[in-house]
């Protein structure tokens, strides 16, 4: 069991990093990346959302879904519950933790539309994870998304002062360097737990 | 109030219609999509090992968490199915195994790797069966090359290649239990 | 409103990937085999058209403050009937796409297209409106994948065309392709993620490049002209 879920999340942040190996979450990851506390910012409202969303979606799954043979339905039961969940999220920090609420208020409503939210409920069900590991995929998911933006966050800084050609500029020059990054990573693809 | 009570109405019947129009389609595809998933696993049994008829045998056995049904064919040998890690997602995998406990073939039933990587795996193609064919006769201390075995590993996908090698280890360890 | 300026701004000038820069998980993780980027593009297209058609045809009489929330119903029931529709039909595709294709209800490209246009305009602008932006992106997946696939693995059409025996296409995804180069002296880290980031970077940059030089070209066109007339 423990071996398992070191193996999910070691699997989700390293190995198989939601953003440089599966391409989930490309469009935040991009957009927000601009700033190193910007793109904190937006990790951690991630990382929120994406532990909240698997846990609450795989109850939702095995409950009504499966049991009810709806499983048809998943797609759009689950993008429902994550923006009401987004929705909740923002109200109750607004009226709770209003300090947090000014740190990731702005990236909540991004978040919905995130494919690592989707992603990460979606490739749960597929890999037929029991709740806690659902859960621990979500949470160390959003980490390893978490990682990746700030990482590349303070790169694109050092990117700002380098010359490259005119055409280049904007969008492009990020995914150059972001390939780059993605290189990197690859370093840890030959990583594996023993079972 | 009364505006939100409004405006969840409609939301309600609009997912309503959405839910039913979906409830029609499924119900139309439902039969199909079962239909093809029978007969890939029958394709897949029927290309690991030559037998006429396959008949599936009880193993619960808590020390191969991974294996999902055991077939036996009658005077060939059995047909082991078992789903485990790759490198992105699960993989069903049916292995068949002889009376001498060598392996006479694998095939993929259900994947989601990295297409033109992993998915190799699984391919029709030149790459996918030369993987495949590797795994012909070998027995139950079959490794991946760089692990001292003899099994290449497919390019740039060697977990899947190992997560593939070592689930054939572990359906001809499991057969074997069954003496 | 002008067919053929919608077709040139759904193509080039407003091309959803390389202009508006929106859709790009998808455009990266899929273009690995032609086959790939022709399913997932047609796939997008025929839903992008049908949430436009619909969307547009409801405009009316949703209300404002929960259209968004309309809007991400409607398309993941197209979403999921595409998705179904698949698997019971093509179903190397579906397994080849996997959880892309129900991940393309956050494809930015379709709500999108809701918001900016569909909500405002007619039914006949929004269908055409699909049809070509859809278009667009399947051209950028295209693009992708036979540059990935040619420069990876030395190969064309993989999984969409077979040349065993003669000429045709497979439309069960089990072509080999058309081997150009000996697989082995392709750079195959462009199938893995990295060549993903790195094409489409030099997609845009190549996009940039070319509309840059459109419009300086009419600049000088424009200064031309105007010195003519003095």
């Amino acid at each position: 069991m423990l071996s398992n879920i070191i193996q999910i999340s070691l699997g989700a942040i390293l190995i198989n990093n939601f953003i440089f190996s599966q391409f989930l979450g490309c469009c935040p990851f991009l957009g927000c990346s601009n700033k190193v506390d910007t793109a904190a910012g937006m990790g951690l409202a991630v990382v929120f959302v994406m532990g909240l969303a698997s846990a609450i979606c795989w109850v939702i799954n095995e409950y009504i879904l499966v049991a009810l043979h709806l499983e048809f339905l998943q797609t759009l039961a689950f993008i429902l519950v994550i923006a009401a969940l987004v929705q909740f999220v923002e109200m109750f920090l607004k009226k709770m933790v209003p300090s947090l609420y000014s740190a990731l208020g702005i990236f909540l409503p991004l978040i919905t539309t995130n494919c690592a939210v989707l992603g990460v409920v979606l490739l749960n069900v597929q890999n037929n994870y029991n709740f806690i590991e659902s859960l621990v995929y979500g949470i160390t998911g959003g980490i390893g998304f978490l990682l990746a933006i700030v990482l590349f966050a303070s790169v694109r800084e050092r990117v700002e002062f380098a010359e490259y050609p005119e055409c280049f500029r904007g969008f492009s020059i990020c995914l150059v360097s972001a390939a780059l990054v993605a290189l990197a990573f690859m370093g840890f693809s030959g990583m594996a737990i023993p079972v | 109030m009364n505006k939100i009570l409004k405006l969840a109405l409609v939301l309600l019947a609009v997912s309503a219609i959405v839910a039913g129009v979906l409830g029609v389609i499924n119900e139309l595809t439902y039969p199909v999509i079962d239909a093809q998933k029978q007969a890939k696993t029958a394709e897949a049994f029927a290309s690991v090992l030559k037998a006429d008829r396959f008949d599936e045998i009880e193993f619960d056995n808590p020390d191969f968490p991974t294996v999902l049904t055991v077939h036996k064919a009658e005077g060939a040998g059995y047909v082991v199915t078992s789903k485990f890690s790759g490198a992105q997602g699960n993989i069903t995998l049916a292995v068949g195994v002889d009376n001498d406990y060598k392996c006479t073939g694998i095939s993929v039933i259900e994947h989601s790797e990295t297409s033109g990587l992993g998915a190799n795996a699984a391919s029709t193609g030149e790459v996918g069966v030369n993987f495949r064919k590797q795994f012909v006769g070998q027995d139950e201390n079959i490794a991946l090359a760089n692990a001292g075995g003899s099994i290449d590993a497919l390019t740039g996908a060697t977990i899947t290649s190992r997560a593939i090698t070592e689930a054939v280890a572990t359906s001809i360890k499991a057969v074997k239990t069954l003496g | 409103m002008n067919r053929k300026k919608q077709f040139t701004e759904g193509l080039i000038t407003n091309n959803p990937v390389l202009v508006q820069q929106i859709g790009m998980c998808a455009t990266m993780a899929i273009t690995t085999t032609l086959f790939n980027g022709v399913g997932m593009g047609l796939s997008v297209l025929i839903i992008l058209t049908c949430c436009n058609v619909v969307i547009s045809a409801i405009r009316k009489i949703i209300p404002g403050e929960i259209r968004l929330a309309i809007f991400v119903v409607v398309i993941a029931g197209f979403v999921t009937i595409v998705d179904l529709l698949l698997q019971a039909f093509v179903p190397a595709l579906s397994e080849a796409l996997g959880v892309f294709i129900p991940l393309i209800v956050v494809n930015c490209i379709i709500i999108g297209r809701a918001e900016a246009f569909c909500q405002k305009m007619p039914v006949k602008d929004s269908f055409f409106d699909g049809i070509f932006q859809g278009l667009g992106y399947t051209c950028v997946l295209i693009v992708m994948c036979v540059v990935r696939e040619f420069l990876g693995s030395g190969r064309f059409g993989g999984g969409l065309i077979d040349i065993s025996n003669g000429f045709r296409f497979t439309l069960d995804g089990t072509g080999a392709g058309i081997q150009i180069f000996p697989e082995s002296y392709g750079a195959s880290i462009l199938s893995l993620p990295f060549g993903g980031f790195l094409t489409l970077g030099f997609l845009i940059a190549a996009m940039q490049y070319a509309l840059k030089k459109a419009e300086d070209k009419k600049a000088k066109k424009a200064a031309k002209e105007k010195e003519a007339e003095k």
